[in-house]
């Protein structure tokens, strides 16, 4: 299988793409692709590739094809539609390999004006604040596979929360991956205006199950912007298949006064690269992450945080937890960068990695970029298996030595899935518990 | 003697820890009905024994044979041994951070009764349980010893002994780090668990405790082995004297 080496106009589906939507869309699109296909593969030694293949994410020639999602679309749908009744929604969006784009609302949402809309109607229907605000965190500029989503995106999802206007239930956002052998770009823009509050769950799921019946390639790009006095909490779960070689960029930007709780969780793919970021524009921006991995099999793992404090009086706290069994491995980057004129900012992050099983591997590089000297900031990191004097406590009570073992990983995760709310945390705990089946 | 069912026996037990010996062959009988103490100063190995006959990974027995209710419990791994019956109350209960009492209590009972805790029965036992030690409701929703006090600790160990109701319970210096009120409360606790059918053997430094919860024999241990055993008087001796004068003593009255 050759991999695409560089964007043209020699793939019709990958012409289409980059012809799709209005010209000032047309024109970005394009540096995006004379980034990509200028900027070399990076080499292995280069930051934030010293764990991982870039070679992984280059899609084969023949993946891009409007055909990619071949199941049933009506089952999604229903879905949807049992998770607004259930789910305590307010909205339900399904993305189909970005390609398929279908929307459930309630109507409460509709009356008080929040948008929740496909990427490409947005391009027109709401157009200035989709040209301020596309591209601006991650554009061609950011990287090359940062670009590569930045040509190629075909739909994707677009949510603004107007001034003052409060989003009780959850916006639950289902991106369902395609068959073997095909590449998607899903792209999301969310713009929460002042003194507006959002609660989104950005959910990855399906794809090839077996790196064996070929690869599904997926390359995510996610930009938040969270206007003064906002606040927004945003999950992202990624339970992808195991045949999925997936890529993520995430970037928020809270300005005044806002909050942000980021939530990321790991839990599938073959291999996950994933980079969340939030910059803190103006004083009094707090943005908190407890992020969440849980790797077995031969899962690879690469993730980064990012905290940007470019404004003084400032806070940031970061938890991101690591449980892997199997032969699984994972490899955390947590940067904390604080500007030069960003005073009396705190920043605060730990990453602690649970091992259970002697083959697995875990790295952890904590990175300080502090140009400010009036800030308060700590960072911890811990890399080990299981206490065995914590097993021996359960086990003299009776309790068995699986079941001792899975006690110990749910108290482990439990500070993390308190953040989320109570339907998203049984459906995590599921999933979490699948995983301590499987060791 | 009286001639009731051994519950606890073992004969010529030895603990190693990191290839130190620090138990040099014990013996003791501890039948249905029966409350016994060990006393002895630091570094005398009864914690050791404690946790070597609970099945502590770092605790080696070494020789010697333990018997459970006649069940030999030294091929048993530890989780079977507790199923087995037996309990050891830890000087120093490790914290389980994001496992809340009331799960741990539930996953033990059910690992107990090899079937699920029905959980209006289960809520109702502990509740009751609750009650009698004087612990607040609300502590079950704690994580298991996470920035407990020593006190809390203790109690809560008294607890899960009351809650699991085992047949024979070894209490390591359970009496230390409690007030006055809470060592009456412990003490209690002790005392209402204990009854005709189960034994109890209390591993103590001071015989503080012993006021509260009265044992019919005492055994002082010094340097890996039982030096003497006596009743009540033995303790309240030790209390007024020290462990000093043992030292000056062979170590003629363990009978070996």
């Amino acid at each position: 299988m050759t991999q695409l080496s560089s964007i043209d106009y020699s793939i019709p589906e990958v012409a289409a793409e980059l012809e799709r939507g209005p010209k000032w869309l047309r024109d970005r699109r394009k540096l995006s692709r004379d980034a990509f296909n200028r900027t070399p593969v990076p080499p292995r030694g280069l930051h934030l590739w010293r764990y991982t293949d870039p070679m992984r994410f280059l899609f084969e020639r023949g993946s891009v094809s409007d055909s990619a999602f071949d199941r049933d679309k009506d089952a999604v749908h229903q879905l949807g539609a049992r998770y607004l009744r259930d789910g305590h929604l307010s909205a339900f969006v399904s993305d189909l390999a970005g390609r398929d784009v279908q929307i459930q609302t309630t109507e409460e949402l509709t009356a008080r004006s929040v948008v929740v809309s496909p990427l490409s109607e947005a391009v027109d229907q709401h157009r200035e604040l989709v040209e301020l605000y596309l591209y601006q965190l991650i554009n061609q500029q950011t990287g090359k596979f940062e670009a590569m989503n930045g040509a190629l995106w075909n739909d994707g999802i677009f949510v603004y929360v107007p001034n003052n206007t409060v989003v009780e239930q959850p916006i639950h956002l289902l991106r369902e991956a395609g068959q073997a052998h095909s590449a998607q770009f899903p792209r999301l823009l969310v713009v929460v205006g002042k003194n507006a509050e959002l609660t989104l769950i950005d959910e990855y799921s399906g794809g090839s199950t077996s790196t064996d019946d070929g690869i599904t390639y997926s390359n995510g790009a996610v930009e938040i912007f969270g206007m003064q006095e906002s606040r927004i909490r945003y999950v992202s779960v990624q339970r992808q298949a195991p045949g999925v070689q997936s890529y993520l960029t995430h970037r928020a930007r809270i300005e005044r006064g806002a909050t942000m709780l980021t939530i990321p969780l790991a839990f599938g793919a073959a291999i996950s690269k994933q980079n969340f970021g939030v910059i803190m524009n103006g004083p009094s921006a707090d943005s908190k992450m407890y992020g969440l991995l849980f790797g077995t099999d031969h899962q690879q793992f690469d993730n980064h945080t990012l905290h940007h404090h470019a404004h003084g009086h400032t806070t940031s706290n970061i938890d991101f937890k690591v449980v892997l069994g199997d032969k699984a491995t994972s490899a955390y980057t947590g940067l904390i960068r604080i500007d030069h004129n960003a005073e009396f900012c705190e920043a605060y992050q730990e990453n602690r990695n649970l091992l259970l099983n002697p083959g697995t591997r875990a790295d952890s590089i904590p990175e300080l970029e502090i140009l400010n000297e009036e800030v308060t900031c700590t960072h911890g990191a811990t890399v080990g298996p299981i206490d065995p004097m914590q097993l021996f406590y359960l086990n003299s009570r009776g309790i068995h030595k699986p079941e001792a073992v899975r006690m110990v990983v749910s108290g482990f995760v439990a500070s993390t899935l308190k953040m989320v709310s109570d339907d998203l945390r049984e459906r995590i705990t599921q999933i979490v518990e699948q995983r301590l089946e499987a060791i | 003697m009286s001639n009731r069912n051994p519950i606890l026996e073992f004969k010529n037990i030895h603990v190693q820890v990191e290839g130190k010996e620090v138990v040099r062959g014990v013996s003791l009988t501890i039948r249905a009905g029966e409350t016994h103490a060990i006393m002895g100063p630091n570094g005398s190995g009864k914690s050791s024994l404690s946790n070597a006959l609970m099945g502590h990974p770092s605790y080696q027995i070494t020789r010697g044979e333990a018997f459970l209710d006649g069940r030999d419990i030294l091929t048993m791994s530890a989780d079977e041994r507790s199923r087995a019956g037996l309990f050891l109350a830890f000087q120093y209960p490790l914290a389980i951070p994001g496992v809340t009492v009331a799960n741990f209590l539930r996953s033990a009972l059910q690992a107990h009764r090899g079937k699920e805790a029905d959980m209006s029965d289960f809520r109702k036992l502990l509740r009751a349980k609750l009650a009698e030690l004087e612990i607040d409701e609300n502590f079950v929703s704690r994580y298991l010893n996470d920035g407990f006090s020593g006190g809390e600790k203790k109690r809560i160990e008294i607890l899960q002994m009351s809650v699991l109701n085992p047949r024979m319970a070894i209490l390591d210096e359970t009496d230390s780090g409690l007030d006055i009120d809470a060592l009456k409360t412990v003490a209690e606790g002790i005392n209402r668990f204990h009854n005709d059918t189960n034994g109890v053997l209390m591993v103590t430094h001071y015989q503080r405790l012993l006021n509260y919860v009265k044992p019919e024999y005492v055994h002082v241990m010094m340097a890996g082995q039982i030096v003497t055993s006596g009743g009540p008087e033995l303790a309240l001796k030790l209390e007024d004297l020290g462990y000093d004068w043992l030292e000056k003593e062979p170590a003629a009255s363990t009978g070996a």
